[in-house]
């Protein structure tokens, strides 16, 4: 018996009244992700990828279609769901360890355990030592680390990730890349991971999912399948990289 | 001299705090010399004035002293607070709540839009007549009238705070756990807007000293009683006298908040 995925994207379509009419945002996209798997979602600007997280977020919804997580239906945003977006989206007025411990506060863990939490995570990101910084302080490599251990504190079943190294420069962009790369294999977490880098997707992804645009739809869904770590140099990397650059 | 050796030290370890202190002083003296400049001229015009239309600086603060000795600076100055603070409190408080309930619920919003809009040009002055016939000629009186002026200052500023919350950090906040409208205000709203609220209050406070002097117009012993019945009776030293009074209360108080509101603020 196959075992049932832990998301299920089925027959999503987004359809909404623009400024020239109605606009086919998506349409029919659907795809798995099995449990503990690492997706990544690429595809050209405007096709929708963006939309297609905030629908999987359950921040918007779907005109036709469904998400089900662990056999849910997904309807709104939940601690079932850990969100990583490009630009952060740290709570300003609280300190590293204030943003990291947010979701054990509301579920209301208690404080000796929720601290004890806390410094694990921030141990897991490499940021032992900032517990009492504030955001304004960090660099941009670092708030992502810290909106990263954020979403992994209320340990969701998905962790979904918009373009999260987008608005870093080229090194800590690798360096980031390697690090939820061993965050990954640590935790064992399921990972779809929207970014417009086709690099990048086939350094992270076991599967990449293609987008298509007008109408946003799924091209066709690549299994990567190179030993990692993986070199951009290596003939394997090269190969399946165009493969990837040809689809889009 | 100890300050002397302690500026030296600031600029052998730290060129850029030493340099700051350096404009500080500047600005300290520049300040100075305009208030000394601000005393001459002052002096001059009241020589060539009679006393009840312009009297000297010296003389304004033999009667400040007279006043503070004689205890009457005090018994009005409680007089006034006695009303200012019940005033700003409710204001403030009732100000703030209505910002962000109407900048958080658009269904609020759209109820309440025509009655605020008939209500906010009202002058707190214009409600006197209100405020003598609800709850007579005595503190309350005036907390009203005083309550009105720091309600919308409050109502506005809260309200554009609220309106300028990122989406995407209530969305954020969703996904962590926080579900209802009351948790999203209380961990999200309020805290992101907190730089607009204090804002409010900070130039609310002001407001209600300012209100204060208005709200004793019709009767209300205060700051405010005492200035109009020294003008009736010509004493400009007095009335002169009561405005530092009000001005030092004012500063000391708003010295205070900022202290206040950069501590709550110390994340920015």
């Amino acid at each position: 018996m196959a075992v049932a995925p832990r998301v299920r994207v089925d027959g999503v379509g987004k359809r909404y009244e623009g400024s020239n009419g109605p606009v086919q945002a998506l349409d029919g996209v659907s795809f798995d992700v099995a449990d503990g798997e690492f997706v990544c979602i690429v595809g050209p600007s405007g096709c929708g990828k963006t939309t297609l997280f905030r629908i999987i977020a359950g921040l918007e919804p779907a005109t036709t279609g469904r998400i089900v997580l662990d056999g849910a239906r997904v309807d709104g945003p939940s601690t079932d769901l850990g969100l990583v977006f490009q630009e952060y989206h740290l709570f300003p007025w609280r300190t590293v360890a204030g943003n990291v411990g947010f979701g054990l506060e509301q579920e209301g863990v208690a404080a000796v355990e929720r601290e004890r939490r806390v410094r694990e995570l921030l141990e897991l990101v490499g940021l032992d030592g900032f517990a009492d910084t504030y955001p304004r302080d960090l660099s941009g490599g670092m708030k992502q680390r810290v909106a990263l251990a954020r979403a992994l504190a209320v340990d969701p079943g998905l962790l979904l990730m918009d373009e999260p190294f987008g608005a870093v420069d080229a090194q800590t962009k690798k360096m980031l890349q390697d690090e939820l790369l061993d965050i990954w294999q640590e935790t064992g977490k399921t990972i779809l991971f929207v970014t417009h880098d086709v690099e990048e997707a086939v350094k992270l992804a076991d599967r990449v999912v293609v987008m298509a645009k007008e109408p946003g739809r799924v091209r066709e869904i690549v299994d990567v399948g190179i030993e990692r770590p993986r070199e951009r140099s290596d003939d394997a990397f090269g190969a399946t990289y165009q493969r990837l650059l040809d689809l889009i | 001299m100890a300050i002397d050796v302690s500026e030296d030290v600031d600029h052998t370890t730290d060129t850029l705090g030493g340099s700051f202190a350096d404009v500080d002083a500047k600005r300290a003296v520049r300040g100075l010399g305009g208030l000394l400049a601000f005393l001459l001229v002052w002096t001059g015009a009241s020589l060539t004035q009679p006393a009840y239309v312009l009297p000297s600086p010296l003389v304004v603060a033999e009667t400040f002293v007279a006043q503070a000795a004689s205890g009457e600076m005090f018994v009005a100055l409680g007089n006034s607070v006695l009303h200012w603070i019940p005033g700003a409190v409710f204001g403030t408080g009732l100000g703030v709540a209505a910002g962000i309930a109407l900048a958080w619920s658009p269904y609020l919003d759209d109820v309440a839009s025509p009655v605020v809009r008939v209500l906010r040009p009202v002058p707190p002055l214009a409600l006197i007549g209100f405020a003598i016939a609800w709850f007579g000629i005595n503190h309350a009186g005036a907390a009203f009238v005083i309550a009105v002026g720091a309600f919308w200052i409050n109502f506005y500023a809260t309200y554009g705070g609220v309106e300028g919350v990122s989406e995407d950090l209530l969305d954020v906040a969703r996904s962590l756990g926080v579900e209802g409208d009351l948790a999203l205000i209380r961990t999200v709203v309020v805290p992101a807007s907190l730089p607009e609220i204090t804002t409010g209050i900070r130039t609310g406070i002001g407001r209600c000293w300012m209100l204060v002097v208005a709200a004793e117009i019709f009767g209300v012993a205060g700051i405010g009683r005492r200035i109009l019945r020294a003008s009736n009776n010509l004493q400009v030293d007095v009335v002169i006298t009561y405005i530092l009074v009000l001005s030092l209360t004012y500063l000391v108080v708003d010295v205070a908040f900022r202290a206040l509101q950069r501590r709550a603020l110390s994340w920015r």
